[in-house]
């Protein structure tokens, strides 16, 4: 397998991305109704404690890798099919292999001058405040990494796709623009870090996602210079323990609501987003059944120096719990108290130099270690309160 | 280099309009004199573009958001039902950032977001993009309920001007 899995790196995959877009340059070829679009992206990370994809703690660590193909094709007016092929290899969180990132079927039902309805099956991007739907995409994203507090990088297949059905409406008007939409299906997400993140480090059973709703209503003013967005899921995961441990089948519910405003400006960009969720655990047997609140927001503001240049400042936090902040309660369980919370400064760069190619880089300064990915960080005890983080990324689109 | 000409007189041309939007504010007639020259001098490096259809698109007059809805691919058809084809040239393309600021109000960034997001996430197609202007002249006037832009009103029987207010 792990030779299959070179190979397929090493040889075959960058064949097929050669042949696919030397195929899309001879115009003629290919069907007007058939596109081919993709990206590459390889970052860098370094940190001064704590581990982030990989081993980046005093070394480098070239641990994200992400590589996107995907095809759409009209076959009738009102019927586009689409697919979207990911590699994706994240540290010890992912190993690197290929999954359908998105199949569907997009059917339109209805269109006017001012507005469309339709609805899609397959497998289905999970729309979730402004960038969830294409946080693969380092073109379409703001930084190197998303704002954690609300894109957990760990726990992201919840929230990547879902295999299901949707149904959107969009309206038109002179004062803005209305989009809705209604996600209805199974989230892909059974992996260690979920379990980790919602029961901790010690328990070693599954977790199984049921049938989950996603929705978002957004408003655009201006073709998208000013946007507000409100998004809400109802998640919900049974635990499985394994033979020799005490914990119950209990289950989890997770339900965010997320808030989203952004300006778009000529020059000036300036975004933010808080998210307050619901969480609910019952039925554990010894962890008795408890709702809490996990609570966090961001403030992000960009500036375009030129066309091709952009800087960017963001603060972003998070509280796990928000009737405890400083984190008494995982102390109480011998947990470091800085698990419980998370507030990072970062600033970035970054640099369009051309359509198709883009460098950039960002520096973090963090306190606290809410969102870093267990499987990076086994041994909860070595991690350190207060850390740096620097990237850098390179990424190619055609 | 060809490209840092390109952005340099985009640049240039913003500058030209704020100083225009500045004499509009009532100033004594020599600047006002000096900045129609300056402007007429920009105009001469991008012209004014125009939204333009294949001759099959039926006559009607668009609203902004009606237009604006085209380009970002929530409008697919037009009131005939037939199918929309939209066609534009590259980001960086003076026309482009003329036809993107000037015909629809908007920033070439903002409608790169909406593409984006269409296509990296399975919601539907996005406008094709071609090279150059002269490719555009022959898209258009050769597809069937096709649009896009011209930095040129065309000599060509089978394009016409879009009317878009």
């Amino acid at each position: 397998m792990k030779k299959f899995d070179y190979l397929f790196l090493s040889k075959l995959l960058p064949f097929i991305c050669g042949l696919l877009m030397s195929v899309q340059v001879q115009a003629g070829f290919w069907p007007d109704e058939l596109k081919v679009h993709g990206f590459l992206t390889q970052s860098l990370f370094h940190t001064s404690d704590n581990n982030v994809y990989g081993n980046s703690d005093d070394g480098i660590s070239p641990g994200l890798t992400e590589i996107g193909l995907n095809l759409s094709y009209q076959p009738f007016d009102r019927l586009t099919l689409s697919a979207q092929g990911l590699y994706r290899r994240a540290g010890k969180v992912d190993g690197g292999i290929v999954r359908l990132d998105y199949g569907v079927a997009d059917l339109n039902l209805f269109n006017t001058q001012n507005g469309r309805i339709g609805i899609r099956g397959g497998r289905i991007k999970v729309p979730f405040g402004l960038y969830n739907e294409t946080r693969d995409v380092a073109f379409t994203n703001p930084t190197i990494l998303l704002p954690q507090g609300i894109y957990f990088d760990r726990s992201r297949s919840l929230l990547t796709s879902a295999d299901g059905g949707s149904f959107y409406a969009d309206y038109n008007t002179q004062y803005g623009d209305f989009s809705f939409k209604f996600n209805l299906g199974m989230p892909l997400g059974d992996n260690e870090e979920i379990r980790s993140a919602i029961l901790g480090p010690r328990v070693s059973g599954q977790f199984e996602a049921t049938p989950a709703f996603a929705t978002q209503i957004n408003y655009e003013i201006n073709g998208g210079e000013y946007i507000f967005a409100v998004s809400y899921m109802d998640l919900e995961l049974e635990y499985s323990p394994s033979d020799n441990e005490i914990i119950s089948a209990g289950s989890t519910t997770i339900r965010p609501l997320l808030f989203s405003a952004q300006y778009n400006g000529e020059h000036f960009g300036l975004t933010a987003e808080y998210q307050y969720r619901w969480n609910n655990y019952k039925d554990y047997g010894v962890i008795s059944n408890l709702s809490f609140v996990t609570e966090s927001w961001y403030v992000q503001s960009s500036y375009r120096f030129f066309s091709w240049l952009q800087g960017i400042v963001r603060y972003d936090q998070i509280s796990t719990n928000i009737d405890d902040r400083g984190g008494k309660i995982g102390v109480a369980n011998g947990l470091p108290q800085h698990l419980s919370y998370a507030k990072d400064w970062m600033v970035g760069l970054r640099w369009d130099i051309t359509s198709s190619w883009m460098l950039r880089t960002e520096y973090h300064r963090i306190h606290g270690t809410a969102w870093l990915a267990q499987a990076d960080n086994q041994d909860n005890s070595k991690t350190r309160q207060d850390w740096d983080l620097y990237a850098l990324q390179l990424s190619y689109r055609f | 280099m060809n490209l840092l000409l390109c952005r340099l007189r985009v640049e240039d041309n913003f500058i030209l309009r704020l100083l225009l939007l500045i004499s509009k504010a009532k100033l004594n007639r020599l600047p006002i004199v000096f900045i129609i020259f300056l402007c007429s001098i920009s105009v001469s490096v991008v012209n004014a573009t125009e939204i333009v259809v294949n001759q099959s698109v039926p006559h009607y007059s668009s609203s902004l958001n009606q237009t604006r809805a085209i380009f970002t691919m929530r409008q697919q058809f037009w009131p005939n039902g037939e199918k929309i084809k939209v066609f534009t040239l590259e980001d960086n393309h003076p026309a482009h950032q003329h036809f993107t600021k000037n015909n629809l109000h908007m920033f070439p960034h903002q409608l790169r977001r909406v593409w984006d997001r269409i296509v990296f996430s399975g919601a539907g197609q996005v406008p094709t993009t071609l090279d150059s202007e002269d490719e555009m002249l022959e898209k258009i006037a050769n597809t069937p309920n096709s649009i896009g832009y011209l930095s040129n009103e065309p000599e060509n029987e089978k394009i016409r001007l879009f009317i878009s207010q």
